[in-house]
């Protein structure tokens, strides 16, 4: 973007410290009146050096380090990184452990994508939405605390296995919770579908075509919602996900109001996921027979190798690539989050629109900026 | 698209500038690539082998062989083959050639890669210093031999 | 001395005046813990429950807290402008005040309504009073050398003159009905049946253009938090914010008097009810106050459950949508007319 400006353009900068913006970025905005001639986005804020931290941690250390990646998503960066190490060294998981990292996986998910849901209705003025959502989280969170026994950062998933079994009496939390979150999400339809200021104001808005995202390389439920049916639990099945039934949901509009219904859609389809797991799940031992994982944390030296693992976290696609030299620490381990190209594609999105729009589209494609600065 | 179909596709159409070719498994291929030819291979495995996401580009820092290695991991929206291509640079001039007019969402990658590592992008549309502060541009944190900034702690702000 | 020579003494209309100012005062602190409550019961949460009982003396912490800000001006902003602009805003609202009766006492048939000023025209010089609040805004937000307060200045100046043209015509049409400016015989005209029953399209249109007016969600974009601060009111500290605040919610109160005045019956009561002289002194100014409190509830309840417009969907529905509305409320009020209902 050019710093100049012309007869009746300004430049507004939309700084990191914002009463209202999803995460502290920073758009610097092109005005012409109330609309966008042109913008750019500036990040690095809350750069904290997490690839060169877990160079000097050793594998397991990494852990509690990778949790906090994008805390609202902790598993799934878990389940990524530990994913990769037992790829390197060749462990294999019983299929207790594969369940009940699935089960915790998709109740991570249903409470990401209800807070994001919260978060965007916030931004266009709807804070009585946001609260009911906060509400309806509090149930699961209790949930999810009770087995991992933290609320966000968990550090759940060991090397070979999981770190506790599921308590007793979980079918029945389960069950009685996800009664109320249905009845919760069907309200939440009606009134997104029935409130014709909340359409007026994300019909239309922020629309992505399907090649128009396949280039800007958004994944995730932005690329859901314009029709592209690319989701890795179903293209590269990893842990049970081949066993399980779901669908993917797409929609075919593309704009804002297309992704908020992927996201109420995919709720319900972890819904159904857990409920299957729970009835699948067999018994067994949580870490492989016969060796040393999961009795005392070895210091683990992990053969050499590179290998990229990658997993369907909320937010869309997310990878690590890690290479190992032989030793206890990871010689180099780059992480691919998934908001970061997505954030890299705000800029087109916002040509032509006004400044009130600038809020909804960014919180619409969900961004967490803890993971985009790393 | 399987992976040796691919792979022999590859090394068809590039048999000098792609070298040291391997398959890990039916999903992941490895492939190494000449710094000048890389833009060339990009184009091809976007337009006829349909490898049209690019899921990231980063460096590593490999002292003991006096280089930098630049990695390409690319994917594809079609079919479930994941393409991994190195590119090795000298340690002491890395330059090697911007991907962008390929693939869009290289832009961020490589100036994170520039500011962390050094490794300069020829024809690059932006390589402003992104996530690091202006000042330390120089410095390259992410290499092997970046001492830390043992002068600047807070009682001494330098 | 007759009843009449004291009610209408200018010296005694002066402290009555006065005294409304700080009625009015209060209510402006009730109304404003009764919107944080009623946000708290809407959102299944407790609103202020610790400063009192019940949390009615947050306000006065809130108020005290204010007093004791640091008083800051921006270094590169108009200082005449920016002291100025908070006063013109309060001053608006105290204008207005001066003429909208607070209720009413009728004693063996003859109603003294409780109001500073009796004008022929008040209505006119109501709404032309209210309007001088918009050049309180943009002075305020053009002084704070702030790029985001001058955004709210524009949207602000665009909703404003949208809404004031559906407004004038609502007015119109009920003066036409009542056959006098006069606030108070248009209240009195009310006797057997309201206007709201007359003439329900202005209703509407008058209730949804008051709402705007007054600067309510969901039409609030000069100070919308997502995008713009706190839009004309970023810079201010202290108890020049204060002021602002308050004027808004005195603007709320103001503009409720005036729904009820205008369409819903005023003070008007079956004379049956009236003849005994202390329900006569009680009831009537009762019923209105419980009118307006009703009001004030449905505004508040609609600010806490939808969303907000963007400012160009704002200016669309006044122009295109309520416009013709309130061209057909008047053209339908000069048919009953000539009908001579």
């Amino acid at each position: 973007m050019e710093e100049t400006v012309g007869p009746s353009e300004m430049i507004v900068h939309l700084g990191p410290q914002h009463p209202m913006l999803p995460g502290p970025f920073r758009v610097n905005a092109k005005l012409r009146g109330e609309t966008i001639v042109d913008s750019e986005v500036e990040i690095g804020y809350i750069h904290k050096g997490i690839e060169k931290i877990l160079e000097n941690k050793t594998y397991l250390q990494g852990i509690t380090i990778v949790d906090r990646i994008c805390y609202l998503e902790a598993l799934t960066n878990e389940e990524a990184y530990v994913g990769c190490v037992e790829k390197l060294a060749g462990i294999e998981v019983p299929e207790r452990a594969q369940y009940i990292r699935v089960i915790m996986e998709e109740l991570s998910r249903i409470q990401s994508h209800i807070l994001g849901m919260g978060e965007y209705a916030s931004f266009i003025g709807f804070v009585s939405m946001f609260m009911y959502t906060i509400r309806d989280r509090e149930d699961l969170m209790s949930v999810i605390d009770s087995v991992t026994g933290a609320r966000i950062t968990h550090s759940f998933l060991r090397f070979g296995g999981v770190k506790d079994d599921l308590p007793d009496g979980f079918k029945d939390d389960v069950k009685y919770v996800f009664g109320n979150l249905k009845k919760a999400i069907d309200q939440y339809e009606v009134l997104f579908s029935s409130d014709s200021i909340y359409k007026a104001r994300t019909v239309g808005i922020g629309t992505l075509t399907a090649d128009v995202a396949k280039d800007l390389g958004v994944s995730g439920p932005p690329l859901r919602a314009t029709g592209v049916a690319f989701d890795i639990r179903r293209d590269e099945p990893y842990l049970v996900y081949n066993d399980l039934d779901f669908k993917v949901c797409t929609q075919k509009d593309g704009d804002v109001y297309a992704r908020i219904q992927v996201r109420l859609d995919e709720m319900r389809e972890s819904m159904y996921i857990v409920e299957q797991c729970l009835d699948q799940i067999p018994s067994g031992p949580l870490f492989p027979e016969g060796t040393a994982y999961g009795k005392r944390s070895p210091v683990m030296r992990i053969p050499a190798g590179e290998v990229f693992h990658r997993v369907e976290a909320p937010r869309g696609e997310m990878g690590f690539y890690m290479i190992s030299d032989g030793s206890d620490k990871p010689y180099r381990v780059k992480i691919r989050g998934p908001v970061y190209p997505t954030l890299q594609a705000l800029p087109p999105l916002l040509k032509g629109v006004t400044v009130a729009d600038i809020v909804a589209i960014a919180g619409s494609m969900d961004t967490c900026t803890s993971e985009v600065d790393r | 698209m399987d992976a040796n179909s691919i792979i022999a596709s590859l090394s068809d159409k590039f048999p000098d500038e792609i070298y040291d070719t391997d398959i890990e498994s039916n999903i992941r291929i490895v492939a190494k690539v000449k710094p000048e030819n890389v833009v060339d291979v990009c184009r091809y495995l976007k337009d006829e082998l349909s490898f049209g996401h690019l899921c990231c580009e980063f460096a590593a820092d490999y002292p003991d062989r006096n280089g930098i290695e630049v990695i390409y991991v690319i994917g594809s929206y079609d079919h479930p083959v994941i393409l991994t291509m190195k590119a090795l640079l000298p340690r002491d001039k890395p330059e090697i050639e911007s991907v962008v007019p390929v693939y869009w969402n290289a832009n961020w990658y490589e100036r994170e890669t520039y500011d962390l590592f050094g490794v300069k992008y020829l024809n690059h549309p932006n390589l402003k210093p992104f996530i690091i502060p202006a000042e330390m541009i120089g410095e390259w944190p992410l290499r092997k031999d970046y001492k830390g900034f043992p002068n600047r702690t807070a009682n001494n702000l330098v | 001395m007759q009843l009449d020579d004291i009610i209408y003494n200018p010296l005694l209309r002066g402290i009555l005046g006065l005294c409304l100012m700080g009625a009015i005062f209060l209510g402006a602190m009730g109304a404003v813990w009764f919107e944080r409550k009623l946000a708290g019961d809407i959102q299944q949460r407790l609103g202020p429950a610790r400063a009192g009982p019940y949390g009615l003396l947050q306000l006065v912490a809130d108020a005290i807290k204010l007093f004791t800000k640091e008083d800051i001006i921006p270094k590169n902003a108009d200082r005449l402008l920016f002291i100025s602009a908070p006063i013109l805003m309060m001053g608006s609202v105290f204008l207005m005040l001066v003429a909208i009766p607070f209720g009413a006492i009728i004693i063996d048939g003859v109603t003294y309504p409780i109001a500073a000023t009796d004008m022929d025209i008040s209505i006119l010089y109501i709404e032309a009073v209210s309007a001088i609040s918009v050049i309180g805004i943009f002075m305020a937000a053009y002084s704070s050398n702030n790029k985001f307060s001058l955004l709210g200045a524009f949207r602000n100046f665009a909703r404003m003159i949208g809404y004031e043209v559906p407004l004038g015509i609502c007015i119109v049409s009920v003066a036409i009905m009542a056959g006098s400016l006069n606030i108070i015989e248009i209240a009195q005209a009310q006797s057997p049946l309201w206007f709201i029953i007359k003439q329900p399209l202005g209703f509407i249109v008058f209730f949804i253009a008051i709402m705007a007016d007054m600067g309510r969600l969901p039409f609030d974009q000069n100070e919308s938090e997502e995008e713009l601060i706190a839009g004309w009111i970023t810079e201010y500290t202290g108890m020049r914010f204060g002021l602002g605040f308050f004027a808004e919610y005195i603007h709320l109160i103001l503009g409720s008097m005036l729904i009820v005045l205008l369409f819903l019956g005023g003070w008007n009561l079956p004379a049956a009810l009236t003849a005994n002289t202390i329900l006569g002194i009680i009831l009537p100014t009762a019923f209105y106050l419980g009118k307006v409190i009703l009001v004030i509830l449905t505004i508040i309840m609609i600010r806490w459950a939808v969303p907000r417009y963007r400012i160009d969907q704002v200016v669309d529905l006044s122009w295109k949508r309520l416009l013709p509305l309130a061209l057909l409320n008047l053209g339908w009020v000069i048919a009953l007319g000539l009908l001579g209902v």
